[in-house]
Formats: structure tokens, C-alpha cells, sequence
């Protein structure tokens, strides 16, 4: 909504820019710089290297799909796939849909809402290697809660949660299964956005309270909904420290994520095969953005 | 009947509020209370209360091993690095929101499109860069990447802060004569003080818990930050539970106590993280 009249002061500004150009640039150096050392190179050597047999030492030599063959007919990477497949439904179905839940019980705002989002945060703010911890004592079969309150039902009860399979894949599962908070915060945002007239025409027309949530809510936190479920997804692609620091993949490979597979390589410096999981990481998470987006029809909008 | 539906929905919205609560809650105090229990008396009974409450194992942890040092190494990491790239960021931020230049578009794309590369995918080339700058094993070069990681986040929060401060006042002071820096630091860089600490407490936070990169490019004990030092401890100290304990508090309080500072700060940040990510 520009008036016509300020066009002498526009020209006076584009003048003022354009001598200030230098300025402009300087201002902008330090952050090209930071992109060009820690995004650009890295991105490029990782997509270039990762068609190379390359042990950091000797000059990287070019072997086709050698690393990505070798990849899809390792057992492990094929198990930390389908961990990643099965980690990423039930991040889309439990972990987002307990984290909407929650959105709409804030909502309803009964009393404790307040202390209850407060409270939903306190594992989000600290280190995921601590929570880690936590968890793996949580677990633990000698001194952990878990099986101390199981004993009471059941005194013979004995699971090494983090160490016997099939239980040490659900319990990494668990370690991050109910911290939705982003999405509960994601899809509150949205909710408190919603006009009151809506709510109220809705009501008008005769709407009940689960109507209300079904037919004018829900859709309305779409994207909200969507944006969670991709945050969440890309926690499960990049899944480190609640492995590593819990079973290490363990047992077997029963618990693989593709980092721990990435940084075992890089620390057998096998460069090349480090570089052909990454380049997965990176395609893999651009594969499921594309899906959300076309699924949650994202660029779609409400009002 | 209607008021039946509307007793169980009720107790359904307070048996949730409950179990957020729990299961946020209760594993840390859980943590915190054990640090203050004998090793027999967290085997023996894990649910039970402490005997009696003495601070011992804390003094010991901190007078025996490298706390002091853990902690101070994660606050020059997660501070200097937090500081830094904020006035990185909040310059490229300003330019980007407040001026038309060659390249303007294109450079902002860039910035903000690497977030949807994981870090985790770069670590071989970083791994290397920070060994090539003689850097491995070094505090600093873990204080390096940090600048690096909240990037294309803080571009976006600090571009938008700068966006929403007007014009005219940009164009007022060009009149009274002030210059580019001026201009900068005087009246946009107060003025965007929302957007900046909101920028700063997310990048603080991750910086300050973060473990990929400080496990992967540091060795010695002098250049640990607390998760490092927390994970070396317990796999060195595994039968001395109560310090174990103990070491966990001592890692997990300062980001709660952070939080309970800057609540209202930190769940406005963290809801922006996600939009339009």
C-alpha cells in the first residue's frame, strides 16, 4: 500500500543503498563465510566423496556406487532402515498424535493447563545425553523404576530392557515417545489463532464438543499438525545420543540408526562409506518432507 | 447423560494433565533424589526416600574430579559461541530484512535452505576441517561448529525481528545524518531485542547440551564439556551409583534452572522453531 507521493524520498533511498553497498557486504561476510566453511564444502565433499573409496590419508579414489552397493547389502544398514521406517510411523501416528492430545487438552483450558505446558518443556531443555541417562537408569533391572514397580505385581520379573531384544528396541522407543512438546506447542499456536466468531457460529449451528474438534479444530491445525510431524521425523533420521548412549545399536543390531553407522565409519576411516550414509540422510529426509507436504496438501490456505 | 459425557472428558483432561506432568517431571526428581541416597539404599529400595539429606557427594564430585572445569568449558563453548554468531547473525539478518541488493534473495534462500540438511550427514568434512585448522581435541574448534549450527534458524527469527521494526525510523535518522553502523547498533539492534534473545536462548540451549560434535572432535579431559564428561563418567564409575547420580543433577540443573528463568521466552522460541521448518 504504497503512496505515490514518497517517490523522491524511495529515490533518495536507493542511492543511500547503493552507496552503502560495501557496508551490505561486510555485514553479510561473516555469515557467507560460515555457510561457504560448514555448509557449502561439507555438502559438496560429502555428495562428491561419497562415489570415492577414501581413507583421509591417501587421495580419495572414485568407485562408482561401490560405498551405496555395499551399503544395501549390509545387514546393518538394512536394519537401521527398517528401524528408521518403523521409528518414523510410529513418530507420525503416536508420537505426534499424543503430542495434537495434548494440544487440545491445553486448550480446553482446564486448571494446571499452565503448569502442565510449563512442564511438558523441562525434557526438551535438557541435553538429550543426560535424558539418555536417565533413561538408561530408569530402565535398569537392579535399581531402575520401571521393574521396581513391575515387582510389586510381579516379583519375577526380570527384563535388561536396554539389553535382551525384542525389548531394547522399544525402550529406545520410549526414551522419546511421549516428548512431543514442539508439536503440542505447534498445534496450541494454531488453536489459540482460531477466531472466536468460528467457534462460536460453529456452536450456533449446533456443533458439540467432539464435532467442534472434528470439523473445525482439527483441519485448522493442519499445518501445524504437518510442520510436527516433519520436526519429528527428522529427530528420528538424525537419532544419536538416545542410542549411543543406551545400547549403541545393540544388541546385535536390533537398535542401528544410520549416525551411529556414520560415525563408526568415520572413526574406521572408511570417509567414503561415512559420506554415501549421509548423502541417504540428506535424500531420505528430502523424500518425506515431499510426502508431508503432499499428503497435509501444506501450501493450501484456511481462511 | 450429557453430564456423564461431560465428567469423563473432564477426567480425561486431568488424568493427561497428570501424566504429562509424571512423565516430565518425575524421572529428574527421581535423579535428584537419589544423588542424595547410599549406593544400599538405591539397591535396595529404588521408590524410597534419602535417609537423611548432606550435600557430601556433591563437594566430592566437585572437589575430586574436573567439575569446575566441565561446567566452565560448557559455558565458554555454549556463551562465546551463542554471542558470536548472534552478531553474525543479527548483521546478515538486518542487511537481509532492510535492504534491496544484488544477490539479496538468493543469499537468504542459501541461508535458511540449509536446514534441511542434518548436521549429522556433514560429520566426515567437518570432522576434517576441524582437524586441517589444527583444531581437534581443542575447545575452540567445538565452539567453531557451534557458530555454525543454529544458522539458518536465527536468520530467519532475527531477519523477521528486523522486518517488523519500521522503516521511518530508518529514514528519520538517514535524515539527522547518522550513518550505516549508526543506524545499526543504535536504533535497530534495541529495538530487535525480542528476536534476539529468542535466537540467543535456542542456540544457548542446543550449544549448551549438545554431544554429537563435542564427543566426536575432543579427547582429553581438560576439553570436555558436562553431557561429554557425564558419559565418561558413567561408564568409568558405574558401580558408585549415588555419585552417578549426583554428576546427573549437576549436568541436568542449570538448563531447568535457565528455563525457569526464561519460561515464557523459551516456549515462544521453541514453538517458533517449527514454523516453516
Amino acid at each position: 500500500m504504497k503512496k505515490k507521493g514518497i517517490k523522491p524520498g524511495r529515490i533518495s533511498k536507493n542511492h543511500w543503498e547503493r552507496k552503502n553497498y560495501k557496508w551490505i557486504y561486510l555485514f553479510l561476510l561473516p555469515t557467507i563465510i560460515i555457510f561457504l566453511m560448514f555448509y557449502m564444502m561439507p555438502i559438496l565433499q560429502v555428495f562428491v566423496t561419497s562415489f570415492t573409496q577414501w581413507d583421509g590419508f591417501n587421495e580419495p579414489v572414485f568407485n562408482g556406487l561401490r560405498n551405496y552397493k555395499n551399503l544395501f547389502t549390509s545387514s546393518a544398514f538394512l536394519i537401521s532402515l527398517k528401524n528408521l521406517f518403523l521409528w518414523a510411523l510410529i513418530a507420525m501416528f503416536l508420537h505426534v498424535g499424543f503430542g495434537t492430545l495434548i494440544a487440545f487438552v491445553l486448550y480446553q483450558r482446564r486448571r494446571g493447563w499452565k503448569v502442565t505446558r510449563a512442564v511438558f518443556m523441562i525434557p526438551n531443555v535438557i541435553s538429550a545425553a543426560a535424558w539418555a541417562m536417565i533413561y538408561r537408569f530408569f530402565f535398569n533391572n537392579n535399581f531402575g523404576i520401571l521393574n521396581s514397580i513391575i515387582r510389586k505385581f510381579n516379583p519375577d520379573f526380570d527384563v535388561q530392557w536396554f539389553y535382551q531384544s525384542p525389548w531394547a528396541f522399544w525402550a529406545v522407543t520410549l526414551t522419546w515417545l511421549f516428548y512431543a512438546v514442539i508439536v503440542t506447542l505447534l498445534v496450541f499456536g494454531d488453536l489459540m489463532s482460531i477466531p472466536q466468531e468460528l467457534n462460536e457460529a460453529a456452536i450456533i449451528d449446533g456443533a458439540g464438543g467432539w464435532q467442534l474438534i472434528r470439523h473445525i479444530q482439527l483441519p485448522l491445525c493442519r499445518s501445524a499438525i504437518a510442520t510436527g510431524v516433519i520436526c519429528s521425523l527428522t529427530s528420528r533420521i538424525t537419532m544419536y545420543e538416545q542410542i549411543s548412549l543406551t545400547t549403541a545399536g545393540g544388541p546385535g543390531n536390533d537398535t542401528m540408526s544410520l549416525p551411529i553407522l556414520l560415525v563408526n565409519a568415520v572413526t574406521d576411516y572408511r570417509y567414503g562409506y561415512a559420506n554415501a550414509i549421509g548423502v541417504l540422510m540428506f535424500v531420505i529426509g528430502l523424500v518425506m518432507m515431499g510426502i508431508i507436504n503432499k499428503a497435509f496438501r501444506m501450501n493450501d490456505s484456511d481462511y | 447423560m450429557l453430564t456423564l459425557k461431560k465428567g469423563a472428558s473432564r477426567a480425561l483432561i486431568y488424568f493427561l494433565e497428570i501424566f504429562v506432568i509424571v512423565i516430565s517431571v518425575f524421572p529428574i526428581l527421581w535423579v535428584i533424589m537419589s544423588a542424595f541416597k547410599t549406593n544400599g539404599e538405591i539397591l535396595s529400595d529404588p521408590l524410597a526416600l534419602p535417609s537423611s539429606v548432606s550435600f557430601d557427594t556433591f563437594v566430592h564430585l566437585f572437589e575430586n574430579y574436573n567439575f569446575p572445569q566441565y561446567f566452565l568449558n560448557s559455558l565458554l563453548a555454549a556463551g562465546v559461541s551463542t554471542v558470536v554468531s548472534l552478531l553474525f547473525y543479527a548483521m546478515g539478518g538486518y542487511v537481509l530484512a532492510k535492504y534491496r541488493f544484488p544477490g539479496r534473495t538468493l543469499l537468504f534462500t542459501l541461508f535458511t535452505v540449509t536446514l534441511l540438511v542434518p548436521a549429522h550427514s556433514k560429520t566426515q568434512p567437518i570432522f576434517n576441517l576441524i582437524m586441517e585448522l589444527g583444531l581437534y581435541d581443542n575447545l575452540w574448534g567445538v565452539t567453531l561448529v557451534y557458530l555454525s549450527t543454529g544458522m539458518a534458524m536465527s536468520i530467519f527469527i532475527l531477519r523477521a525481528g528486523f522486518m517488523s521494526i519500521p522503516k521511518s525510523l530508518d529514514e528519520a535518522a538517514i535524515v539527522d545524518g547518522a550513518g550505516f553502523m549508526r543506524i545499526f547498533w543504535s536504533i535497530n539492534l534495541p529495538l530487535a531485542k525480542s528476536a534476539i534473545s529468542t535466537a540467543g536462548i535456542l542456540m544457548f540451549l542446543s550449544n549448551w547440551n549438545e554431544y554429537y560434535f563435542a564427543s566426536l572432535l575432543t579427547m582429553s579431559d581438560s576439553q570436555r564439556t558436562l553431557p561429554i564428561a557425564l558419559s565418561y563418567f558413567t561408564s568409568e564409575f558405574s558401580y558408585n551409583y549415588t555419585q552417578l547420580f549426583a554428576a546427573l543433577a549437576i549436568v541436568v540443573l542449570p538448563g531447568i534452572i535457565l528455563y525457569v528463568f526464561a519460561q515464557e521466552q523459551v516456549q515462544v522460541s521453541m514453538a517458533s522453531t517449527g514454523i516453516k521448518g
